[in-house]
């Protein structure tokens, strides 16, 4: 809803100042008036819509951070190049995969990322933002995927030669349903 | 739509002249124009042949140089993106493997940033800030050598570096831990972050010297507060180049260290944080992409205003957006960290400063469009160039205030909207205004008019190819696609638009093409060109064309206030008319209010730059090939360099004062105490300054945010190391107060003796530094050692610097080059050592605060 | 000159603040000064409010001082004196709008 809200409101300005250009270069007139262009235009034209929309965003931003609440904790941890997820498995206990995160649909959840070597960064664009894992930090990032499906995932930031294949995948599952197959995925020293 | 002519319908009335209305001086009696051009270019002009392309010093050959060169670089730049767009075509790209691709677009964006945007506005900046103020050099002339000859080298070391396979391949930001040696371990990362501190010499002599001509050398009775409004956008960078640079400097020095001597800075296992070197490159970054954008600016308001003959709109509002600018986008640079786990409140502190910045940018556009609206605008092909800057530049800043908004950034930070955005920015905001900058002051530069037609075509095809490369981005942004990938096999729906991108890049690059094509067509074969042929007010088109070497053979004045006074001024009327001494002499005038002050003797050819830039060349190269133990010779021919400097600079008799205009004699500057190379000294220090204070911010973020913290106990705590520092600062204290007595006994035998002392107590101080420095716990244990071990060189490093001035001020007792008007180094050495006793006596209190608490 | 410095006072404390609010913030996060309550709020909310408020009222200070008279000068001092107590207000108004250490 920001980005559409946005877009439209960019596109309005460029139009306008455009505008604005067009008939500044058309008008031949010598009428200066500075408190119309800079203080009118400049200033408070700017500023309104700035305030605006930097208030609008705050609240949209808080309403996105992880609380401490009791939303269900998975793990992401990066390292050249591959994603090691830690996740409930089908009997409840945390099972670890490589490259595909499980996660029940339509609740949110927090991935706590973490990095084993270098920096990257954990992004499902479909799912919304993304946050960089870092070597020393764990970041908590609040995520949610409203309907069951594959959802593809990448290393945002830049890691190395094996940046472009840095890709995984989030499976959301239908919660009342059965808990998916992971085995294919399962690091066998840590199966339970 | 466009014309080719020369301006020819109107004159500029300016409304608000650009000189104290109040201040009068007499003009000087008339003389012959060209034996006074005879008389000037013989003190002037470069020497002959090829010694004069290495002794040059003179400041438009300086200037013109850095512009060249840098658009060769930008040429190289251009090449690998087009090698970028090639790979990227198709999504199973197979043009470059993908280690190649990492150097190419790292060296793109670093090319584009280091080699190319700073140096095409230092040169710039070099060519027309004495022309457009008055002046017949900049106040440094040896400093812009020195500055072209580290920019060149590095440059052409970091280019190099690309045809041996060995060219950086981290990402121009070169986050650790991929730069550190562990994931880094070739000479890659070395090459970047040893080449662009290299070629930031070259940013920071630019930026001083900068600084020092706009306040300083501007003509007489030219108020701050009236001089052009391009004196304000580049005193503002030049300031915001003394204060941002630093950072990235001190940031490369700590990475090389760690690097080469293992010292973990960044290393979060040993109390490092990686972290920290986000913060130091963008508190670099940010402020560097105003730094970019506020010359792009003052070219705009230099040209939009006699394009549309008029005078600019808000001069007033427009120098306070600068200084807002100027402020603001200091508060600005976490907002290329917002994926990085900072709490909201932070987030939102940047945030706000991000779309607050767009304040003063806005007021600028709308003083622009109104200056537009108030007169009749006539389209040359500058203003097409202008036209290209607003639409572009208006969508990158639009596309800034999204991204400045937190939940879109997490959304769009490091895809390809970004890049859009960039490129929309540093294309709109300073390529575009630049390139009608060149075409703008052309005729300056070779005295000749351009051909017709090629400009107009370069001008539709750059637009064309731009907006069609850029503008799809944003969409395969939001498609997800991230940056600095080589292939994405997977995505097909990114096929289409990337390969639209790749084929609209390559209409660009024609169009760049064809605008070298046409400058270097106009440059040989275009014809001349008559006197100010835009019939500008500003004083850069008070003299003939093609600019001569010595700018004005009578500065202007009072009564020489605009263009309109080209003649009496090539007739000698204005001040100090000819170069009746020999010397190369300009005006130094009273900060504010532009009074005449006194008389500078400026440098002349001489190989000192060339051999100095080697100099420091060769501490790069043996760090670089990573013989540490041949380093300090580098460092020692350096000091050896730097020593001739001071040798030839001095005089050992008092001169007759300067006869400037009827009823005005002015001392010349060795005769004087407020010099320009004081106020540089000051300028200078507000940069070290900033080196030091971001030093401490690296100790005050590493203590409270890194994870491997508190350190291990120290065994620094001893009897001899508290009574070495104890001792230090009182060497310090003593050379503070010799070096001010110095000075005032210099006509008495006792003020070489005063000297001497001064001497004697920075060598006893710096030896013991180094007892302090022995018992230093092991620097590669622990970050905090590794800081104690960078405060402990920056107290060693200014020392060194110290002595060297006081070692100056005595010889300077010892040959003579004193007497009761004659002050010689003293006043410079006292700054000196006072910060580096303040510094040190900071250092003292933090490392002692650091074993109490 | 001395007027240059005095249009550049606002700016300055702009700068002043806005340091030091950032660094009240990240030493609190990292100190856990949110979990020590007092006066109905906690010592980190207390020290950032007490530090906008400060400015705010140095800025006021600096407004409440503007010479008299006319000139280009004294222009640029009020448009200074105006930008720093803008800066300040809108930059960080955060403090008393969203949550500090999430």
């Amino acid at each position: 809803m920001l980005w559409w809200a946005m877009l439209i409101g960019s596109g309005l300005i460029t139009a306008l100042v455009l505008g604005l250009l067009t008939a500044a270069v058309r008008n031949n007139g010598a009428r200066r008036s500075e408190r119309g262009w800079i203080w009118g235009w400049g200033l408070g034209f700017t500023g309104a819509v700035l305030v605006v929309l930097l208030g609008f965003s705050l609240w949209i931003g808080e309403r996105m951070l992880a609380r401490g609440d009791d939303a269900l904790r998975v793990g992401a941890h990066a390292a050249q190049w591959e994603w090691r997820f830690t996740q409930p498995g089908p009997d409840g206990l945390p099972v670890q995969t490589v490259d595909t995160l499980y996660i029940p649909a339509g609740e949110s959840f927090d991935v706590e990322i973490t990095a084993q070597d270098v920096i990257h960064s954990f992004w499902v664009p479909q799912l919304g933002g993304k946050m960089d894992a870092i070597p020393g930090h764990q970041n908590l990032h609040r995520l949610r995927a409203d309907t069951p499906g594959i959802y593809e995932g990448l290393c945002a930031e830049f890691c190395g030669i094996g940046h472009s294949f840095m890709r995984f995948t989030v499976v959301a599952y239908d919660p009342t349903g059965p808990i998916p197959d992971m085995s294919a995925d399962l690091i066998p020293e840590t199966r339970p | 739509m466009t014309v080719t002519r020369p301006m020819g319908d109107r004159d500029i009335a300016p409304n608000e002249p650009m000189f104290d209305p109040r201040a009068d001086i007499a003009p000087n009696d008339t003389r012959r124009a060209l034996s006074l051009h005879r008389e000037l270019d013989r003190t002037w002009r470069d020497e002959p042949g090829w010694r004069g392309f290495f002794t040059s010093v003179n400041h438009g050959t300086i200037g013109l140089r850095f512009m060249v060169t840098s658009f060769v670089f930008f040429a190289i730049g251009g090449v690998l993106a087009m090698m970028i767009r090639a790979q990227l075509a198709t999504r199973q790209g197979a043009f470059l493997d993908v280690d190649l691709y990492n150097q190419i677009f790292t060296m793109h964006g670093s090319i584009m940033m280091f080699l190319f945007a700073i140096p095409m506005l230092e040169g710039l900046a070099l060519w027309l800030l004495p022309k457009i103020l008055g002046a017949r050099d900049m106040a440094f002339p040896r400093l812009s050598a020195l500055g072209y000859w580290c920019y060149l080298f590095g440059g052409t070391v970091i280019v190099g570096s690309l045809l041996f396979g060995l060219a950086p391949d981290d990402g121009w930001f070169m986050y650790t831990p991929l730069s550190d040696r562990t994931h880094s371990p070739g000479v890659n990362a070395d090459v970047w972050l040893l080449g662009v501190t290299f070629v930031e010499i070259s940013a920071m002599a630019a930026a001083v010297e900068i600084t020092v001509t706009i306040l300083r050398c501007r003509a007489a009775h030219m108020p701050l507060t009236r001089m052009p409004l391009m004196g304000w956008y580049l005193l503002g960078t030049a300031v915001m180049m003394l204060v941002g640079f630093p950072p990235l400097i001190l940031g490369s020095i700590l990475l090389e260290v760690q690097r080469a001597f293992d010292w973990p800075f960044f290393d979060v296992a040993r109390g490092g944080d990686p972290l920290l070197w986000q913060h130091l490159f963008w508190l670099f970054g940010h402020p560097e992409v105003y730094i970019i954008f506020l010359p792009a600016a003052g070219a705009l308001s230099t040209i939009i205003p006699i394009m549309a003959r008029t005078t600019i709109l808000g001069y007033g509002a427009i120098v306070a957006a600068i200084a807002g600018l100027v402020f603001l986008s200091f508060g600005l640079w976490v907002h290329h960290m917002f994926t990085v786990g900072i709490p909201h409140m932070a987030l939102a502190f940047f945030s706000a400063a991000s779309a607050l910045v767009a304040v003063p940018t806005a007021v600028q556009v709308f003083a622009w469009i109104g200056t537009m609206w108030d007169g009749k605008v006539s389209f040359r092909l500058p203003m097409l160039y202008v036209m290209g800057f607003f639409i572009t530049f208006v969508m990158g800043g639009l596309t800034g205030v999204m991204l400045a908004m937190v939940p879109f950034n997490w959304q769009a930070h490091d895809t390809a909207f970004v890049t859009a955005h960039l490129h929309y920015v540093l294309v709109g905001g300073f390529v575009f205004p630049m390139l009608a900058a060149v075409s703008y002051w052309m005729p300056l530069i070779c005295g000749r008019w351009r051909v017709r037609g090629l400009g107009e075509s370069a001008f539709w095809l750059i637009l064309i190819g731009f907006h069609g490369t850029f503008f799809l981005m944003h969409l395969t942004g939001l498609l997800g696609m991230p940056r600095r990938i080589a292939v994405y096999p997977n995505n097909p729906e990114w096929e289409w638009l990337n390969l639209i991108s790749s084929i609209f890049g390559m209409i660009m690059s024609a169009g760049f093409a064809l605008f070298a094509f046409d400058v270097i067509m106009q440059w040989m074969f275009g014809r001349r060109s008559r006197r100010n042929p835009w019939r500008a007010p500003t004083l850069d088109w008070a003299m003939p064309l093609p600019a001569p070497s010595y700018n004005f053979a009578s500065l202007p004045g009072p009564r020489q206030a605009d263009a309109s006074a080209l003649l009496p001024l090539a007739r000698g009327e204005g001040l100090l008319p000819g170069a009746p001494r020999g010397f190369r002499e300009t005006l130094v005038v009273e900060a504010g209010t532009g009074r005449p002050d006194h008389v500078a003797v400026l440098a002349t050819s001489t190989w000192l730059p060339l051999l100095t830039s080697a100099a420091i060349g060769s501490f790069f190269a043996a760090m670089l090939v990573g013989l540490y133990w041949l380093a300090p010779l580098g460092m020692v021919l350096t000091l050896i360099a730097a020593w001739k400097w001071g040798a030839i600079m001095g005089t050992d008799r008092d001169h007759a004062p300067a006869a400037v205009a009827p009823g005005l004699t002015l001392p010349l500057h060795w005769q004087t105490r407020n010099t320009l190379a004081r106020t540089g000294a000051i300028a200078l220090l507000l940069a070290d300054g900033t080196l030091y204070a971001a030093l401490l911010f690296g100790v005050g973020f590493l203590s409270v945010v890194a994870p491997a913290w508190p350190a291990p106990p120290s065994t620094l705590v001893s009897l001899p190391v508290i009574a070495a520092a104890a001792l230090a600062l009182a060497a310090m204290a003593l050379g503070l107060l010799a070096s001010h007595r110095a000075e005032a006994q210099r006509s008495h035998a006792s003020g070489a003796a005063w000297a001497g002392l001064g001497l004697a107590a920075a060598l006893v101080a710096l030896v013991a530094l180094a007892v302090v420095g022995l018992g230093l716990d092991d620097p590669r244990r622990h970050a905090r050692d590794a800081l104690r071990g960078a405060i402990l060189g920056f107290a060693v490093f200014h020392g060194v610097i110290a002595a060297m001035l006081a070692l100056r001020s005595l010889r300077d007792a010892q040959t003579g080059r004193l007497s009761e008007v004659r002050r010689g180094a003293a006043p410079i050495w006292q700054m000196f050592q006072a910060f580096w006793l303040t510094t040190t006596a900071v250092s003292v209190a933090l490392i002692a605060a650091q074993e109490v608490l | 000159m001395g007027w240059l410095w005095r249009a550049l006072a606002g700016p300055i404390l702009w700068a002043a603040m806005f340091s030091l609010v950032y660094a009240l913030h990240g030493a609190g996060c990292n100190l856990g000064w949110q979990g020590r309550p007092v006066l109905g709020t906690d010592w980190h909310h207390m020290a950032m409010w007490l530090a906008w408020g400060a400015g705010l009222a140095a800025h006021g200070l600096i407004l409440w001082l503007l010479p008299q008279g006319t000139g280009r000068p004294r222009q640029l001092i009020v448009l200074g004196a105006w930008i720093g107590l803008v800066s300040t207000l809108v930059t960080l108004f955060p403090v008393i709008a969203t949550s500090t250490c999430l």
